[in-house]
């Protein structure tokens, strides 16, 4: 494997870590799949491409065009991904989780009403932006930086490094704080959750929020070597989702060796020359299918302590 | 002066068409240790649960510390429970209801969920290992990976981490080897009485003999009045 395919393949793992894990925690706290990540995810981009637009000329004018202005730019950027996303989990909140959450067959009501925010977001982007793909400003620069003897390009190194701090963020925080241990103690007993004094619907808003947030980053990251476009969140959404059900439901170690195994699967089928990158998703298929068929619960529970039964 | 913490009556509960509690009037005293017994499957766990707005539907008035809280119920269960947990009621289910994947330190943590309790949640887990000195051992070992005996000491410690005035312990000797049982049941004997009550449910009733004030007995979801603790220590 040479180096190029091995910074791809973690460039990849981390894009798609993002969108995994997102649906793996909502999955096991709230109990819905979300079919709205990929929604989410290009809402974000657009929400980002609006304030570059707007953020732009102000920030030409106050930084100049140096390193100050791209700094500015990449963190302004970010937070605006991260942003918009929390606020796409929060609609979602409201409209596929507060009105059906204690009506029967939950997951499969939610399921149809997130699909249903996906394919409508995706329509009301055509209407309102058209077809047309946009470019975001490149937050990382468009060098290349020499890293032990091996020449990186600096969107891969940014996202690889943005992603693995703020995994650890996210993952530090869930284990530490008491709003991150509210979520764990959905994510593994409702019932324990609910008697230690922790309110079901009130947990899903933050959990929604983070999902939705994780998305957004995801967005932004991957629209610094892909365009901006009304369905950019259909392959994120997939990969995301089949790597979440890889990794076992639930897992957040799971969800981040999944992704990691699926990146770097991606980049050495992408990578040989007479498979190339038309035999990536058959692949990638093939292996899930592979694992699932020898281990139906998928990764989970290899590498962690992972829920009871849902029983309640 | 005795205060009434819980005070229920006419209490009906089942899930679905089945109809599991009957008419029930039951109430508890500050600082009175109660043994709620009979066989399985006759309403004690349903008895406990519907105080937590756990239970399929339910009817009739609950109050605790005069507040009512019961009334038919429209929304779906587990959706008022928090609520009632911090007004003092702390219920350590049949089963365990544990978090698999955390810490036992993590765990108890949980039990201090409400905001008050969170500031001392340290002095509070170090209370709870004196109860249970098992578990100060054990304080980074994760709960999936306990035993029987020291997963249910995590959930009762996970109770009483709460800031609560009533705890609900329903069968606390389940699944438990006798010897286990007993200095389970013994540790919750051992915990001061001002103020709090406790309510705990038991097949065995020799566990609890001459331990509790006074045992009610429950059979096909109605309470059989009260058995004299007398005659049974």
């Amino acid at each position: 494997m040479t180096a190029v395919t091995l910074i791809h393949g973690l460039n990849l793992a981390a894009i798609y870590g993002l969108m995994a894990i997102g649906i793996s925690i909502l999955w096991s706290s709230v109990g819905m799949i979300n079919m709205a990540h990929g929604a989410t995810f290009a809402a974000s981009g657009y929400a980002a491409w609006q304030v570059s637009l707007i953020a732009q000329p102000l920030i030409n004018t106050w930084f100049g065009t140096g390193l100050d202005a791209s700094l500015v730019m990449g963190a302004t950027m970010v937070a605006s991904g991260l942003v918009a996303g929390a606020l796409f989990g929060g609609l979602i909140f409201m409209l596929a989780y507060l009105p059906i959450h204690e009506k029967a067959n939950f997951a499969v009501r939610s399921l149809i009403v997130t699909l249903a925010i996906n394919l409508a977001t995706v329509q009301l982007l055509l209407f309102f932006f058209g077809p047309r793909q946009r470019a975001l400003p490149k937050i990382f620069g468009f060098g290349r930086t020499e890293i032990l003897g091996i020449s990186v390009r600096n969107d891969q190194i940014g996202t690889i490094v943005a992603t693995a701090i703020l995994m650890l963020v996210v993952v530090i925080w869930l284990k530490r704080s008491r709003k991150g241990l509210e979520i764990t103690a959905m994510m593994q007993n409702p019932e324990g959750a609910v008697l230690s004094g922790i309110s079901v619907r009130w947990t899903a808003l933050p959990v929604t929020m983070l999902t939705g947030a994780l998305a957004g980053l995801a967005a932004i990251l991957l629209s610094q070597t892909v365009f901006v476009s009304p369905t950019a969140g259909a392959l994120p959404l997939i990969k995301g989702l089949t790597i979440a059900l890889l990794g076992g439901l639930g897992s957040l170690p799971g969800a981040i060796m999944g992704a990691i195994l699926i990146g770097f699967l991606e980049a050495i089928v992408g990578s040989i020359s007479f498979l190339g990158q038309r035999y990536v998703l058959f692949s990638q298929f093939l292996f899930i299918i592979t694992v699932l068929i020898i281990r139906p619960r998928g990764l989970g529970g290899l590498l962690d302590e992972t829920r009871e039964s849902r029983n309640v | 002066m005795v205060h009434e913490i819980l005070k229920i009556e006419g209490l009906s509960a089942g899930y679905g068409p089945l109809r599991v509690l009957h008419e029930i009037d039951f109430s508890v005293n500050e600082g009175e240790r109660i043994g709620l017994v009979g066989l399985n499957g006759h309403g004690k766990s349903t008895l406990m649960r519907s105080v937590m707005s756990l239970v399929g539907w339910q009817n009739g008035s609950i109050k605790i510390k005069g507040q009512e809280i019961g009334g038919a119920r429209s929304t779906g269960a587990g959706r008022r429970t928090h609520a009632i947990v911090q007004m003092g009621v702390a219920l350590t289910p049949q089963g365990d209801a544990i978090f698999p994947g955390m810490t036992v330190a993590q765990h108890l943590d949980c039990g201090a969920y409400s905001k008050i309790a969170w500031r001392e949640r340290a002095k509070r887990r170090d209370a709870v290992m004196d109860i249970f000195p098992p578990l100060r051992k054990l304080e980074t070992a994760l709960v999936g990976t306990l035993s029987g005996g020291e997963r249910r000491m995590v959930s009762v410690g996970r109770a009483l981490m709460t800031e609560a005035s009533l705890y609900l312990i329903d069968e606390p000797s389940l699944g438990l080897a006798p010897k286990i049982s007993r200095s389970v049941l013994d540790a919750l004997f051992s915990l001061p009485r001002e103020g709090k009550a406790m309510v705990i449910a038991e097949q065995n009733v020799a566990l609890l003999a001459g331990k509790v004030d006074r045992m009610v007995g429950m059979h096909a979801g109605r309470l059989r009045g009260d058995v004299g603790h007398v005659a049974l220590s």
